[in-house]
């Protein structure tokens, strides 16, 4: 692939710049984070207004129709400015998976997405070893639908959000029947959402379900495979981590450098001393494979091809590069970096976030030693 | 686990032990407080602090390797270190002390006069909590750049200034200052180390918010701060020397103080709760914490050996400053991964209340505080290997032209 920007991506790019350097400064995400749980609702409606929510959905429900790369840019101009809105909850969670699977009546709440009115996520993590193929919630039917029944810890956004999209295994007396994805109103009688703290300041919540839904609410209808839309959200949802990431990382460097280029001791500038630029230098070098490896993987997902490898491959680096970017930058900032009215620990935190979740370094390098261990490698793809 | 101990050692060790389960409570691991993560919280450890200092004195356990002249116990350093071992398994801490005894009373014992080493019984009775006015806007890691102007006044220095990153000085009695007596003298040549009430006008001491969420340090401002010549410690004019064996015990105080956060068998027992001690690669990472641990705990004899004996601790302090500070961002990026998922998650809403995400955040005190990594190295290519300086413009200009009108 080519990863040159074509002239319609850098359009969207730069309007997304636009609207988070215009809506994100630094008192603002301080005060959001502070007074209002973690969510800018008013920036919310910029990215509306600009249709930019709607940027990959499908134009015949009022989205611009474009794919996965491009949501990759705009997902990366947020990490530049650690914006609090639940982007990658929403819309790689929510509403990428209810546009490629869901029946007419689920695609309706598209709708509302674009329009800025509804918020999604999905429950994806699992307690202990976060292993989400492998959901612990259950499905039963009843007369109407089904009964869910479990737990699902650090949803983000959650108590944000109209639906959550909960994996569930069906009927799952031995633990290994099909999944279905199930769309859940968070607010439903035999749902409790409890907002928990997290280090990076961003929302999230424990969901204890224990909730009846309709039939009509199983992602795609009775019969779809949910084994496969999961391993489909999954890939969509790794890849908008490493997108958020690469934004995290290069605008934490270039601050870095311009921090350190202002910042004089010993007479100079600290950057002019080797054993800072040296540490810069490395954390440029772990970011530029952050962005080929996020490209190539978006760009297979967007034109269909395997790309088991290409995800695990890009969230690996974004997890152990970027956490080890997110460090050096910090670290250079000297006492600054732990004073939290300056802005650098929130590119610390956001990068330590990303790289946890759904599974840091040690993980993808597992289940990517697992994958060209047993297959003969690219033979799948 | 105290397999090395010879019968002296065994002995002592007893002897700590029994005195401790009298007085103090058993830390509970599983209930295992994090460090304080509030205002409130971090008063009322302060408190707590000044409440064990004094139960420590009263039984004679204060200033185990300090001279008995100056109120301490006289023992040995193996002594301090045993003992330190056995406190740590106990709910209690004398952590609000950490620069006054760590700090200011090696430097008082070493070049203080006897009028200043009174302080000393007052510290060990739990009375004076000091805190360390050295770091400035400007004078972070170029600590001997700072701008503070003392003038002398008859019998009074004059103070007026700024300091920043003053660890404490919320509950402090006294600090140590240094300011800029002479500015026509090169940087290093113009300093003077000086003692100074935290209660006297003019000091004004502004919080300044951690990434922990805490106000662990602060901003403090001077404007006319009047300090008798008595309390200049040493020569006027020679305050860095003096300063050095501060920052000199102040490494070895942050390179020995593994266990006052966490201890790696805390560790190991946050890994088999979550079930991930039959992973490899936990594993592995836990064993290098027990290693890096064992390692600190030899240097630390070798490092409280020399304070006791009134030397200063020389390379050896920045050595295992440095080591720890890696050995700790190592401890906290392995508690994170342990705990998956749950790892970010952050104060009531994570685990052992928040403890490893604390250790995680803390890091970059360890690694920048008293010192960076980098000055720390520095110090090691300097005074360990020889290696020649940094050669560096200002060294050996008239302060005040380096610093341009500002003085
Ligand atoms: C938690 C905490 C508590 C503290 N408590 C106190 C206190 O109680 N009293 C007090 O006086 N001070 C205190 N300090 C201040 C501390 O001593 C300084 O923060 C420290 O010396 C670094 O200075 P700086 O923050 O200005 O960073 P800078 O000096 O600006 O350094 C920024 C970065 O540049 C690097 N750097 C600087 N010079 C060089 C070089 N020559 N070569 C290579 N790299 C270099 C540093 O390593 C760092 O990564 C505290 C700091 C912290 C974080």
């Amino acid at each position: 692939m080519n990863f040159d920007l074509s002239d319609e991506q850098n359009v969207v790019k730069d309007l997304a710049q636009q609207i988070f350097e215009g809506h994100a400064p630094v008192e603002r995400v301080k005060d959001i984070e502070r007074n209002h749980g973690g969510f800018d609702e008013a920036l919310w409606r910029e990215l509306a207004k600009a249709n930019l929510l709607g940027l990959c959905l499908p134009e015949a429900l009022g989205g611009s129709g474009y794919g996965l790369v491009e949501l990759c840019l705009l997902l990366e101009q947020q990490g530049r400015r650690v914006a609090p809105v639940p982007l990658w909850a929403t819309v790689v969670l929510g509403a990428l998976p209810i546009a490629e699977f869901g029946t007419d009546e689920q695609r309706a709440l598209l709708e509302g997405v674009i329009s800025g009115d509804v918020r999604l996520t999905a429950a994806l993590s699992e307690t202990g070893a976060d292993e989400a193929l492998r959901p612990s919630v259950v499905a039963t039917r009843t007369a109407t639908g089904w009964h869910l029944h479990g737990f699902k810890p650090t949803v983000p956004a959650a108590q944000f959000a109209q639906r959550v999209l909960v994996p569930a295994r069906q009927e799952a007396s031995a633990g290994d029947g099909p999944i279905g994805i199930f769309l859940v109103d968070p607010t439903a009688a035999g749902v409790t959402v409890e907002p928990v703290s997290a280090t990076s300041n961003q929302p999230f919540a424990h969901l204890t379900l224990d909730v009846d839904v309709a039939a009509g609410d199983r992602l795609g209808g009775a019969d779809a495979d949910g084994e496969a839309q999961l391993r489909w959200l999954l890939e969509r949802a790794l890849v908008g981590l490493c997108a958020l990431q690469l934004g995290v990382c290069t605008a934490a460097i270039e601050q870095t450098a311009a921090y350190t280029s202002t910042r004089t001791q010993f007479g100079k500038p600290l950057s002019t001393f080797q054993g800072v630029a040296h540490q810069a230098a490395d954390a440029f070098i772990l970011t530029e494979p952050m962005r080929v490896t996020m490209l190539q993987a978006a760009w297979r997902l967007m034109h269909g091809l395997s790309s088991r490898q290409e995800v695990l491959i890009a969230k690996y680096w974004a997890s152990e590069g970027g956490q080890k970017v997110v460090h050096l930058c910090q670290h250079l900032h000297g006492g600054m970096g732990s004073d939290i009215d300056y802005p650098i620990h929130r590119y610390f935190l956001w990068g330590v976030q990303n790289e946890t979740t759904l599974g840091a370094g040690s993980v993808q390098l597992a289940r990517l030693g697992t994958l060209i261990a047993s297959d003969a490698v690219g033979a799948a793809s | 686990m105290d397999i090395g101990d010879s019968p002296d050692e065994a002995a002592f060790r007893l002897e700590a032990r029994t005195w401790l389960e009298q007085h103090a409570k058993r830390r509970d691991p599983s209930a295992r407080h994090r460090p304080a993560s509030t205002d409130a919280e971090q008063d009322a450890h302060a408190k707590a602090c000044q409440d064990w200092q004094r139960v420590l004195y009263a039984g004679g356990w204060a200033g185990l390797t300090w001279p008995k002249q100056f109120g301490g116990r006289g023992g040995k350093p193996w002594q301090a270190a045993i003992f330190a071992e056995e406190q740590s398994k106990f709910d209690v801490s004398t952590g609000v002390f950490s620069v006054a005894h760590g700090m200011v009373a090696p430097t008082l014992m070493m070049h203080g006069d006897d009028r200043q080493r009174g302080h000393l019984d007052a510290m060990l009775r739990g009375d004076e909590v000091w805190a360390q006015l050295f770091s400035e806007p400007e004078a972070g890691s170029d600590l001997a750049n700072l701008g503070t102007r003392a003038v002398l006044d008859g019998d009074q220095w004059v103070v007026n200034g700024q300091k920043v990153w003053t660890s404490g000085a919320q509950h402090s009695q006294y600090a140590i200052l240094l300011a800029r007596t002479d500015p026509d003298a090169p940087k290093h040549a113009g300093i003077t180390y000086f003692i100074v009430d935290m209660r006297s006008p003019g000091i004004e001491v502004r919080p300044l918010r951690q990434i922990t969420g805490v106000a662990h340090f602060n901003e403090v401002f001077l404007t006319d701060v009047r300090i008798p010549v008595e309390n200049v410690v040493g020569e006027v004019n020679a305050g860095w020397k003096i300063a050095h064996t501060t920052l000199s015990n102040e490494r070895a105080l942050i390179g020995g103080s593994g266990g006052n956060a966490f201890t790696v068998p805390e560790l190991i027992e946050m890994a088999r709760r979550y079930h991930r001690t039959d992973d490899p690669v936990v594993r592995q990472g836990l064993a290098q914490a027990h290693i890096r641990a064992e390692i600190l705990k030899y240097m630390g004899y070798g490092v409280r050996t020399s304070i006791s004996r009134g030397v200063m601790p020389g390379p050896g302090a920045s050595v295992m400053k440095l080591f720890f500070a890696r050995h700790w961002a190592a401890v906290g990026s392995l508690a994170v991964a342990i705990e998956g998922a749950a790892g970010m998650l952050w104060g009531d809403s994570a685990s052992d209340d928040g403890l490893w995400q604390q250790v995680f955040c803390q890091q970059y005190a360890i690694r920048i505080g008293g010192g960076t990594d980098e000055i720390q190295g520095n110090v090691i290519g300097e005074r360990a290997l020889g290696l020649p300086r940094e050669p560096s413009l200002d060294r050996d200009l008239p302060w005040r032209e380096t610093r341009g009108t500002k003085a």
